[in-house]
């Protein structure tokens, strides 16, 4: 019989799992877009070789399955000598992966600007830096925003193949929970809500970051 | 003083430019008419660097424009309005003006601000400072081009058919405000449609056709029969837009 109840010595479990979860998602989610807004800058440069660089990077990342990719940080690496727990393999790998999807996102947005409107910052003497800083970046991230939104959720969503890799996020202590208990519709209903609730607090900052960001044309 | 010494620009196998020579004294206002496809405001975007030069040299007050080291000078110098406006979408009005002088000039906030809100109310658009472009009709979305251009105080003020995308009623508004500025002393470097505006403003005309300078006359000589007008090329040119 479906019976919550039987759960309720195991929440302080999900709520580790969940905590868990929570922070590996920050992590990834800053370290990510860092290197996102780095690879993206390369591969719109002037510079042939910081052009090829990252899109090799790109091509590379958006082409491995993350499963793959997070035994080869866990289970290879080591073989060579680099040791990294795994909550940071799992932080580490997760914002390199994404961060080919957060270039990509931010590229888009950045060749998607006015020439005109570079131009005339240009035509007043503002370095480079400046442009990007002023002029560029906070334009490209307006229409980028929303997309950056998904693959943020996308990146949330899978934390959950680090449990693949002995980290108990929120998937890892539901296994143990559900293998436990024998009750695996129980144990995965509280699963669905707990991702369900952080899906749905990141999707409320992106929503509110993009109406922040677009408060010039009207957009909301 | 702005040099233009054997100016050639190609795009590709495409000469727009063939050997341009003028020069800007400062305090002239000058107005570049010529067909479309003339080069025209190629010429002006190779003034402030914003087209690499094919051959030839451009000096602005001592600085070469194809000195990467100059051109941050030129461009201090040299402050462009341009014809689809190009303001910042993301900035508001006063944020629009004030950028370049606090990230190129180095003045502070305040000072940049109350100059800014000087040219704001020049431009009778004082209370639009905290608008956004969006907000703003295509009028006053150039009244703004022309603050963020004199914001920088420059020595040269580059007009790159500022009315070109203006309906009549606002190109007047426009225009109003480059002839009490053109009385200023500013030395302006026009590229218009506009004949009766450069009729009105300019001390020289310069007429460009095929890349190359076809007349260069003071504006009265350019308008008179004997003048520009003798110029067959010219007097179509002139005739096709509505000034015989």
């Amino acid at each position: 019989m479906f019976d919550l109840s039987s759960m309720t010595e195991y929440v302080p479990a999900f709520v580790e799992g969940f905590i868990v979860t929570a922070q590996v998602s920050i992590v990834s989610i800053i370290g990510s877009f860092l290197i996102g807004v780095i690879v993206a800058l390369m591969r719109v440069s002037t510079n042939k070789a910081l052009q090829f660089i990252s899109l090799c990077y790109v091509d590379l990342f958006r082409n491995i399955p993350f499963i793959v990719l997070i035994f080869f940080s866990f289970y290879g690496l080591p073989e060579i000598g680099v040791y990294i727990d795994a909550f940071w393999t799992g932080c580490l790998t997760l914002s390199v992966a994404v961060g080919a999807y957060v270039a990509e996102t931010l590229r888009a947005g950045i060749i998607n600007i006015d020439k005109g409107i570079i131009e005339a910052s240009k035509s007043f003497g503002l370095s480079k830096f400046r442009i990007y800083q002023k002029v560029i970046m906070p334009i490209a991230l307006t229409t980028s925003v929303r997309p950056l939104g998904s693959v943020f959720i996308n990146l949330i969503l899978t934390t959950s193949i680090l449990s693949a890799i002995t980290l108990n996020e929120l998937t890892g202590a539901s296994k143990i929970i559900a293998s436990t208990t024998f009750r695996p519709f129980e144990v995965y209903v509280f699963l669905v809500i707990f991702y369900g609730i952080l899906t749905f607090i990141l999707s409320g900052i992106i929503a509110v970051w993009h109406r922040h960001l677009n408060k010039y044309n009207g957009v909301a | 003083m702005i040099e233009i010494q054997n100016l050639h620009k190609d795009f590709g196998d495409l000469k727009v430019l063939k050997g341009v020579d003028l020069s800007i004294k400062p305090g002239e206002v000058v107005s570049i008419l010529g067909g479309s496809g003339s080069g025209k405001s190629t010429m002006m975007r190779c003034i402030n660097g914003l087209e690499s030069i094919t051959k030839g040299k451009i000096i602005v007050d001592d600085f070469d424009v194809s000195k990467s080291n100059d051109l941050r000078e030129v461009r201090k110098r040299c402050s462009t309005v341009f014809q689809q406006f190009d303001l910042y979408p993301h900035l508001r009005v006063i944020d629009n003006i004030t950028l370049a002088p606090i990230a190129v000039l180095g003045q502070s906030k305040e000072e940049a601000n109350d100059k800014a809100m000087e040219l704001l109310n020049s431009v009778a658009l004082g209370d639009r400072a905290s608008a956004y472009p969006s907000q703003l009709s295509g009028g006053q979305k150039q009244r703004i081009g022309i603050c963020r251009a004199l914001a920088m105080n420059p020595s040269y003020l580059l007009l790159d058919e500022v009315t070109s995308s203006l309906d009549p009623e606002m190109t007047a508004e426009v225009l109003d405000i480059l002839k009490i500025l053109s009385k200023q002393g500013i030395t302006m470097i026009s590229v218009t449609h506009e004949i009766e505006f450069a009729r009105e403003i300019s001390d020289r005309i310069v007429f460009l056709d095929e890349g190359r300078i076809l007349k260069d006359l003071p504006k009265d000589d350019f308008f008179s029969e004997s003048g520009g007008k003798s110029d067959p090329r010219i007097a179509r040119f002139l005739s096709k837009m509505g000034n015989v």
